[in-house]
C-alpha cells in the first residue's frame, strides 16, 4: 500500500554524483531494500530516518519528503 | 531477493517439508497404522536446526553484507506485524487443542499424547504464518 508521503530522494540521489540506493542506506544504517520502498513510496520511515535522509543531502526534511493527504481522516 | 526474505522462505519450506512429514506419522499413529515413537520428534527437530543453519550459512555466504546487516526499523515492523498474526493463529489453534479431550480415544492415556501433539502443531502452523506474513510484506514493500 503506497503512503501519503511524497519524496524526491530519487532526484536527490541523482544530484549527488548518482548516488547508489546502497550507498544512501549505508550512510543512514538501513538496508538497500528499504531504501527502495521508501522510494517507490511503500514505506514511510521514522522521523529518525527521514532527518538522516536529509542530513545526507544536506537539505532541510521537506525539500525530502512532502505530504500529499487530503486531511487527517476521523 | 533480500537475504531476510530468503531466510523466511527457508525457515516456512523447513517446516512445511520436516514438520508436515512429522505430522503425517502422527496421522498414521492417530489412524492405528503406525507405532508412536518419541525419538521421531527428536530426530525431526535435530533434522530442522541441522537444516535451518546449514541452509542459513549458504544464503550468509552469498550476501555476506546482508546477513551482517542488523534489522533496521522497516525489517522490525514486518516481523512485528507478522508475529501479532501468528499470536491470533496460535491463540485459535492452542484453544483448538483442548478440544482433542472431547475425541473418542480406547486409551486415556492417549489424550494427553494427542493434546500435546495438537499444540505443537499450533505452534509449527503459527510460526509458519509468521513467515509466510513476512514473505507477503517483504514482497508487498519490494
Amino acid at each position: 500500500m503506497d503512503t501519503a508521503i511524497r519524496n524526491t530522494i530519487r532526484r536527490l540521489r541523482f544530484d549527488h554524483s548518482e548516488m547508489t540506493q546502497q550507498e544512501l542506506a549505508d550512510k543512514i544504517g538501513v538496508t538497500r531494500q528499504t531504501v527502495n520502498a521508501i522510494e517507490l513510496g511503500k514505506y514511510s520511515p521514522s522521523l529518525e530516518v527521514a532527518f538522516r535522509i536529509a542530513a545526507v543531502f544536506g537539505v532541510p526534511l521537506d525539500d525530502v519528503f512532502q505530504y500529499d493527504g487530503k486531511g487527517v481522516k476521523r | 531477493m533480500s537475504f531476510r526474505e530468503k531466510s523466511a522462505w527457508i525457515s516456512l519450506v523447513l517446516l512445511a517439508v520436516v514438520f508436515g512429514a512429522y505430522f503425517s506419522y502422527i496421522g498414521m499413529v492417530v489412524a492405528g497404522l503406525a507405532r508412536n515413537r518419541f525419538s521421531l520428534f527428536l530426530v525431526m527437530v535435530a533434522v530442522f536446526i541441522i537444516a535451518e543453519v546449514v541452509l542459513h550459512l549458504v544464503i550468509a555466504t552469498q550476501t555476506p553484507r546482508d546477513a551482517r546487516t542488523p534489522k533496521d526499523e522497516r525489517e522490525q515492523l514486518i516481523e512485528l506485524k507478522a508475529t501479532r498474526t501468528a499470536f491470533y493463529v496460535l491463540l485459535v489453534s492452542a484453544f483448538g487443542s483442548i478440544g482433542t479431550v472431547h475425541l473418542r480415544l480406547s486409551d486415556p492415556d492417549d489424550h494427553l499424547w494427542l493434546m500435546m501433539q495438537a499444540i505443537l502443531f499450533s505452534i509449527v502452523f503459527a510460526e509458519a504464518v509468521k513467515f509466510a506474513r513476512q514473505i507477503v510484506l517483504y514482497r508487498r514493500d519490494a
